[in-house]
């Protein structure tokens, strides 16, 4: 499709953008960016994890700036990172080392270490809650107060465990019912430096798959298991929890004690469990199971889910299913890409739809034209 | 104590303390900052364990620093905003790397934070591990 420039507008664009903030003002309600931090920790969760980028400051920023509407706080915060310089890449983190804050299994009842329901909203009753609306610091205060008191009764027990559990896949693995592998260290691609080239590397895969869009993941993940896909998964573990990051110093070979320590990030990871019959020798058949990875930022359970569903529909292609056709999972995930692209149809777009106009009317008229010929005859 | 446990400790710890010791260097050599505290990003790369193999999860805004004192450049680096830390970190580093007298009974104060960084993260699984469950599975 051919773009041709437009001009004109000036003092209109600045009007409107003065409108834009009197609609974020004219209530006269100044939002602190350290309320919606502290606040909306799921929305902060799912713009870090869309837009690439983890900083819960800067996502509190993009959501204030953006009224609450992620898909544009993920536009402002992709652009923003885009203007940064890129100083290391951390080393390897490894997902065994989380500091689970929760941790199920669907699969299995009993998992080596126990199951640990952390904070979840699967348990409530969804019903809203009217006091809400009359919640002040002094009433958060006592109630932190009294939780703080509630758990001081079991200060003595010094002795908590440390809450880095085994992975259940590893446990699977020792049992023989998943086959072991070895660890593959090669250097990942980057969708960030490199556009994407079908068929795309495992690597691309994961990548476009935890920054997509949250709505978007879960939609084809959910079409797949709805039979528009050829899957039946089950959550194997999902844990939530903190993973420590590490960089090597630029300059100096060191021990892995000599890296720096950075911070911790806070992370969800799927394993997704989906049988499948293998025939083995003699035509004898056999049930097995793959897994489906799924790691993105924050507490974003459904999406680590659905992303460890695509994970293993994009290692299985099959035409008959988009869902398992990559050029198509891949190229409409992408926040910053599909906002963007339905947005620009607002843009003006005069001249190719003149012509379009223009065509129309000639196939009218010649039309016309006919039907009079035919009516003189 | 190795460069990685001491960033945790000034990192995850109380930030006076790494306050407290690159004051204790400013006060005694000159410091001379070679990048002032500055954003970047850090491009985090994971180990999927579907097929055990890499892949690039996103980045992480950090702030980093370099100081030198006595002729060694020393690296602050934070994940957030918090250029202060930052340069007080590429003191430290650098003080380390220098193997300055100073710090000799740092090893003993950061050991006293670790401990009270222990005491925290133990009493926070406590609390995680009150939600720890058991399910049963009825027969039907």
């Amino acid at each position: 499709m051919g773009y041709v420039a437009v001009k004109g507008g000036t003092l209109a664009i600045e009007e409107s953008i003065k409108r834009l903030k009197y609609e974020r003002l004219h209530k006269e309600q100044v939002l602190e960016t350290r309320q919606i931090e502290g606040g909306m920790r799921g929305l902060i969760d799912q713009v870090m994890s869309e837009s690439s980028l983890y900083d819960e400051k800067l996502a509190a920023l993009a959501i204030k700036q953006a009224e609450g509407n992620p898909e544009e706080a993920v536009f402002l915060l992709r652009a923003y990172r885009s203007t940064l310089p890129r100083k290391h890449s951390s080393q390897i983190i490894e997902t065994g080392q989380m500091k689970v804050e929760r941790r199920i299994s669907a699969s299995f009842k009993d998992i080596p270490g126990g199951q640990i329901l952390g904070a979840t909203t699967d348990y409530t009753h969804r019903l809203l809650d009217f006091n809400l609306m009359k919640e002040t610091e002094e009433s958060v205060s006592e109630w932190l107060s009294n939780y703080a008191l509630e758990h001081r009764a079991n200060e003595m027990l010094q002795d908590a465990p440390e809450l880095a559990l085994p992975k259940v896949l590893d446990y699977l693995r020792k049992e023989g019912l998943i086959p072991p592998l070895e660890n593959n260290d090669a250097e990942p691609d980057d969708v960030t430096r490199e556009s994407l080239e079908f068929p795309s590397s495992r690597s691309q895969r994961l990548q476009i798959l935890t920054r997509g869009e949250t709505g978007a993941v879960t939609s084809l993940a959910y079409a797949v298991i709805r039979g528009y896909g050829a899957l039946h998964p089950t959550v194997g573990e999902l844990r939530v929890g903190s993973l420590p990051i590490n960089v090597e110093h630029p300059n100096e070979a060191g021990s892995d004690e000599d890296e720096y320590y950075i911070g911790e990030i806070k992370t969800t990871e799927a394993e997704m469990l989906m049988p499948f019959m293998i025939e083995k020798a003699k035509g004898k058949k056999e049930l097995e199971f793959e897994i489906g990875y799924g790691l993105c930022f924050g507490q974003n359970e459904t999406k680590a889910i659905a992303m460890g569903i695509l994970d293993n529909c994009l290692e299985h292609p099959d035409n008959s299913f988009p869902s398992h056709n990559e050029e198509f999972v891949l190229l409409h995930i992408d926040s910053v890409e599909s906002t963007g692209f339905i947005s620009h149809l607002k843009m003006p777009h005069y001249v190719t739809f003149q012509s379009k106009l223009d065509s129309v009317r000639k196939t009218k008229a010649k039309a016309e034209e006919r039907e009079e010929v035919q009516a003189y005859e | 104590m190795k460069r990685k446990q001491r960033t945790e400790i000034l990192i995850e710890g109380s930030h006076e303390l790494a306050k407290s010791l690159a004051n204790e260097i400013e006060q005694k050599y000159s410091v001379s900052v070679i990048q002032e505290p500055e954003h970047g990003l850090v491009m985090l790369k994971v180990r999927e364990t579907s097929r055990k193999s890499l892949f690039y999860l996103g980045e992480v805004l950090v702030t980093e620093c370099k100081a030198k004192v006595e002729g060694k450049i020393g690296m602050g680096i934070v994940k957030g905003d918090h250029p202060d830390l930052a340069y007080q970190l590429a003191v430290i580093d650098a003080a380390f790397l220098g193997n300055l007298p100073e710090t000799k009974p740092w090893a003993g104060i950061l050991e006293i934070e670790k401990y009270y960084i222990d005491q925290k993260r133990k009493a926070k699984n406590e609390e995680i591990l009150r939600t720890k469950v058991s399910f049963e599975t009825m027969d039907v």
